[in-house]
């Protein structure tokens, strides 16, 4: 009981502490110094994660429904805004907030912050995802939405002296405001309906009855709006100009929460909104989100495979698993989410990790292009270890908590009558773990050719990292160079190299705890629940926070033997792709590729214009499959 | 793609997209025809409940208050987000504008101009108040009024010149308000919680409908928001006057 | 009437994306932007809209005042206006940076992103 009533007070505070600290450093950054500015955020980013965890813990099995100031609903009638806090939620959140801790200890002394600006700007990013995951107000997920999707912009184009983060800053700017206008009309157009901006009340308002067009149309561009954030095809295009030039830090969060974010509303919005709808949408709509999810994970794998750029190669890489995600999170079962849940925690640790070793690698040889770093990973073995092993977590080694939410997916897609879904997975996993793992072995071991017969992009001329030297200009990477040639060369910081290692670590506890995947399963069920959701929210009339109806927990399969073999060919499959990449007997396979997928590469233009075009024709044509799913 | 690649895939985008809104639109309840019993209950209720008159303040600072919390972050966000992206980089350095010839210093501007830039800034000024604390009684609030406060800002800077700007309103006081407006809202949030109460509860008295101070914790959240706000689109105003007055490239 | 009203908001979003795609200035394309997000915002208070109504301010009323508009739409749009300021000046400090280390505006040229 005590838990509880200190319990309501840790769910304002897991946004209030984040937002407070933020208003804190933007405000009176000159007042302090800069160890106090990074001490601060660190701390703050911490706490934010400590009250998150404890929410996760408090609120397994039964929601905790909180109303902000104090409106509870009257007559059947919501009237303010809630917190709805389960433990997949949370757990959202929490990986949030070890991210953005990890990222914040790497930018430890070495990282020019702008005054504490850039700290600020993290802090509120993290608020913003805390309360993206809790909410159960489909307003409030719209403003969070646009203060994480505002924060990102800023962090993105935060090297502003290059052209290349400005124009990944434009181009994802542009896009994700389009999305977000999006939403907003799909918003009004479900208050028109049911009057109510509440998750649960739309919910109930919708379910039992058909689809019309106006209900169609509010999904389509609600779903819409929300995959552009996710990058799923053919919303993707802003995301590689993004995570590709934007620092470091920012990489770790946006690769490791921001487009899971978008993923995770989409599920949440279907559960307790859309699901409910009469005329058997479910088989129709899973359909659809796996036709998407498959998409998204070859599109991802392929591009990933044609780049030398290290940083445009790993935001393909995610792109690739976020198709995976979408294809467990799509299956629409408890069990599917489960796996893809997993998934997103394991991976998300092991792509922050790799993020952070090639920052290691920026910022100590000033390049991240694979082919200007070969043989140039000498002096370097830690970072190297940490990138190897963060591409063979992707593969899904055992026992790290990625293979156990693999083994979940798989098992999920063969229950759903989709037993072929494995081998399309696998081959994602195998060639975009192959790009990383060739990377690493041209950079470390100095394999492949010296001249490289595919297509360089140039683009890898990249800006330097935020160092302590003010290396933000095109023209101070020439000073660094030059002091490089001269032979100085920096110790790496540990501040710099354990971060990754500490998220691999956590990667691995996970996995070797047991009964993870029954909490997990648990968390997704409460999820997937509509109408146990419906009645938590709606039924509370006691008190701020109220425990939930009994949820159904499925049986979820511990991970067999044969799932560990399969997790194990995936990680050897992987290896021998990067051998084979690098091997000089195998020009002819290469330039095939190349050729074969040169129009997929075209299409990477870079311009906005061709985006915004991909995003109006990916928003009517997801309206058209919405009529076929939903009507 | 080429451009006419990508007019031509954008033309059937569009068509597709005129069919969607409009199949939306089609379903929406006769323009004008009703509002929902959710608003109506609201317009009916807020006045007695919270004793304002102004029942759009009411909805953005109390039922719906946690909205507004962050919306106010969003600017706090962007104007940081702003002045990050405008910095001066590692190749530039801030020179103050000055006349370049010996024995001259920047002529002054004219007493027309300096004239009727005090009286308007002074009118802005007035307005910008009057705006923020009557939120909860008309149309208005700290947004609102937070802006017309820092275009007071840009007038006094059209009407005399950046170093006088500079001089009287420094960024480290119009940061200091960004900040404060913005924890200030946190903290008056926390004030529910001491309470006893939920985060953002209304707890403070709440005085008699029509008075200037009534409402409760309303206008003391338009208080801190107009502050918020006035010091981030002058930090707006400052950035943006700094790339083109100030800022230039270190001649090396 | 419905027809109308409701036409502009797809007129106006529809045309301020044609805007943004065939853009070739970047201040042209951030204004185009607004376009499109003022359909929103009409969307909101069309929803709210309620013949015969009166602004949600109960002072000064008449003394047969008929029913009030929706609020909440009003305070969602109010916060749409926010967003849509933010973005807006994001965009135009990218503007102004990108002017200056690429030297064009035209978004068409900007090549330091592809493939």
């Amino acid at each position: 009981m005590s838990l509880l009533v200190s319990a309501s007070a840790v769910i304002p505070a897991s946004v209030a502490v984040p937002l407070g600290g933020a208003a804190l450093l933007a405000g009176f950054s000159r007042l302090l110094p800069r160890w106090a500015r990074d001490l601060i955020a660190i701390a703050v980013a911490l706490a934010t994660t400590t009250l998150t965890l404890i929410l996760m813990d408090a609120s397994a099995g039964r929601p905790m429904i909180y109303w902000f100031s104090g409106w509870r609903p009257s007559a059947g009638m919501v009237i303010g805004v809630d917190y709805a806090v389960g433990p997949l939620g949370a757990g959202m959140a929490s990986l949030a907030g070890v991210l953005a801790s990890a990222a914040l200890v790497y930018c430890w002394r070495h990282f020019d912050s702008a005054r504490g600006r850039h700290h600020a700007l993290v802090l509120i990013f993290l608020a913003g995802s805390v309360d993206f995951c809790l909410t159960g107000d489909l307003f409030n997920l719209f403003v969070a939405f646009e203060l994480v999707a505002v924060t990102a912009f800023a962090l993105t184009g935060y090297n502003a002296g290059y052209p290349g983060p400005l124009q990944g800053a434009i181009n994802f700017a542009v896009t994700n405001s389009l999305a977000g206008m999006s939403v907003l009309m799909g918003i009004g157009f479900l208050y028109a309906r049911t009057g109510s901006l509440n998750l649960a009340q739309i919910g109930q308002a919708l379910a039992g009855r058909h689809a019309d067009g106006l209900v169609v149309v509010a999904f389509a561009l609600l779903a819409g709006g929300f995959l552009v954030k996710a990058a799923v095809v053919p919303f993707h295009f802003w995301l590689p100009d993004a995570y590709g030039s934007a620092p470091t830090p920012v990489c770790v969060l946006f690769a490791g929460v921001m487009s899971e974010l978008g993923l995770f509303a989409v599920i949440r919005v279907w559960d307790t909104v859309f699901s409910g709808l009469a005329g058997g949408v479910g088989p129709r709509m899973r359909a659809v989100l796996l036709g998407f999810g498959i998409l998204t994970a070859v599109v991802g794998a392929v591009m990933a495979l044609a780049q030398h750029h290290l940083k445009r190669m790993l935001a393909f890489v995610t792109m690739s698993h976020l198709g995976i995600y979408l294809i467990g999170a799509g299956l629409l079962t408890p069990l599917g989410l489960t796996g893809a849940s997993l998934l997103v925690i394991g991976d998300g640790l092991a792509k922050s990790a790799l993020f952070l070793g090639v920052g290691v690698l920026q910022h100590q040889r000033a390049s991240v292009s694979e082919t200007k770093l070969r043989g140039r990973g000498r002096g370097l073995a830690v970072t190297g270890v940490t990138i190897v092993t963060g591409a063979l977590v992707l593969a899904d080694l055992p026992p790290f908590v990625s293979s156990a939410g693999h083994a979940l997916l798989v098992d999920a897609a063969d229950q759903a009558g989709l037993p072929w879904m494995e081998i399309v997975i696998a081959l994602s996993v195998i060639a975009s773990s192959g790009a990383v793992l060739r990377a690493a072995a041209r950079i470390w071991l100095g394999w492949g050719d010296i001249e490289s017969s595919d297509a360089d992009t140039g683009t890898a001329d990249d800006p330097g990292e935020e160092a302590e030297g003010r290396s933000d200009t095109a023209g101070a990477e020439q000073t660094q160079d030059r002091r490089e040639r001269s032979g100085q060369q920096r110790r790496v910081p540990l501040t710099m190299v354990l971060p990754p290692l500490a998220l691999l670590a956590i990667g691995l506890g996970l996995g070797l705890t047991s009964g993870i995947e029954e909490h997990a399963a648990v968390a997704a069920a409460a999820f997937s629940d509509r109408a146990a959701y419906a009645a938590a929210v709606l039924g509370t009339h006691i008190g701020s926070i109220t425990s939930g109806g009994r949820i159904v927990v499925p049986a979820s399969p511990a991970a067999s033997a044969g799932g560990v073999l399969t997790d194990l060919g995936q990680v050897l499959a992987a290896l021998c792709v990067a051998g084979i990449a690098l091997d000089r007997r195998a020009w002819r396979l290469r330039r095939a590729l190349t050729t074969g997928t040169g129009w997929l590469r075209r299409l990477h233009s870079g311009l906005v214009g061709d985006q915004v075009t991909w995003l109006a024709a990916g928003l009517a044509l997801l309206a058209a499959l919405g009529e076929w799913a939903l009507h | 793609m080429s451009r006419r690649a990508r007019l031509m895939l954008f033309a059937v985008a569009a068509a597709g997209l005129a069919a969607t809104l409009g199949a939306g639109l089609a379903g929406l309840p006769s323009f004008g025809s009703q509002i929902s019993a959710y608003a109506q209950m609201l317009n009916r209720l807020a006045p007695q409940q919270r004793h304002v008159t102004d029942v759009v303040s009411a909805i953005s600072f109390d039922y719906r208050g946690i909205d507004t919390l962050f919306e106010e972050f969003i600017l706090l966000a962007a104007v940081a987000g702003i002045s990050v992206l405008l910095r001066p980089l590692s190749d530039e350095s801030r020179q103050l504008p000055e006349d370049k010839a010996p024995d001259r210093t920047i002529p002054p501007p004219s007493p027309a101009v300096w004239l009727l830039a005090v009286f308007l800034s002074s009118l802005l000024v007035l307005t910008g108040i009057e705006t923020v604390t009557h939120g909860q009684l008309t149309p208005g609030g700290g947004f609102q009024g937070g802006v017309v406060l820092a275009s007071a800002f840009y007038v006094v800077y059209l009407g005399t010149n950046y170093v006088t700007v500079e001089r009287f309103q420094p960024a480290p006081l119009l940061e200091a308000s960004d900040g404060v407006g913005a924890s200030g809202y946190v903290l008056i949030g926390l004030l529910g919680l001491f309470a006893g109460a939920s985060f953002l509860s209304n707890v403070v008295g709440l005085g008699v409908t029509g008075n200037l101070i009534s409402g409760g914790t309303i206008p003391l959240l338009n208080l801190v928001v107009g502050v918020e706000v006035a010091g981030s689109f002058a930090i707006l105003a400052s950035e943006f006057l700094d790339q083109t007055a100030v800022i230039r490239t270190r001649q090396r | 009437m419905s027809v109308l009203a409701y036409g502009v908001v797809a007129w106006l979003f529809l045309i301020g994306i044609y805007g943004v795609v065939t853009s070739r200035n970047l201040i042209h394309l951030v204004v185009c932007l607004s376009v499109a997000q003022s359909a929103t915002d009409i969307l909101l208070l069309e929803i709210g809209y309620r013949s015969g109504g009166h602004a949600p301010v109960f002072v000064d009323l008449p003394a047969h005042p008929g029913p009030a508009v929706d609020a909440v739409m009003q305070a969602l749009a109010l916060t749409d206006v926010v967003v849509g300021a933010a973005v807006t000046g994001l965009l135009l400090a990218l503007a102004v940076q990108v002017h200056k280390r690429a030297g064009t505006l035209d978004p068409d040229k900007l090549r330091a992103t592809r493939d």
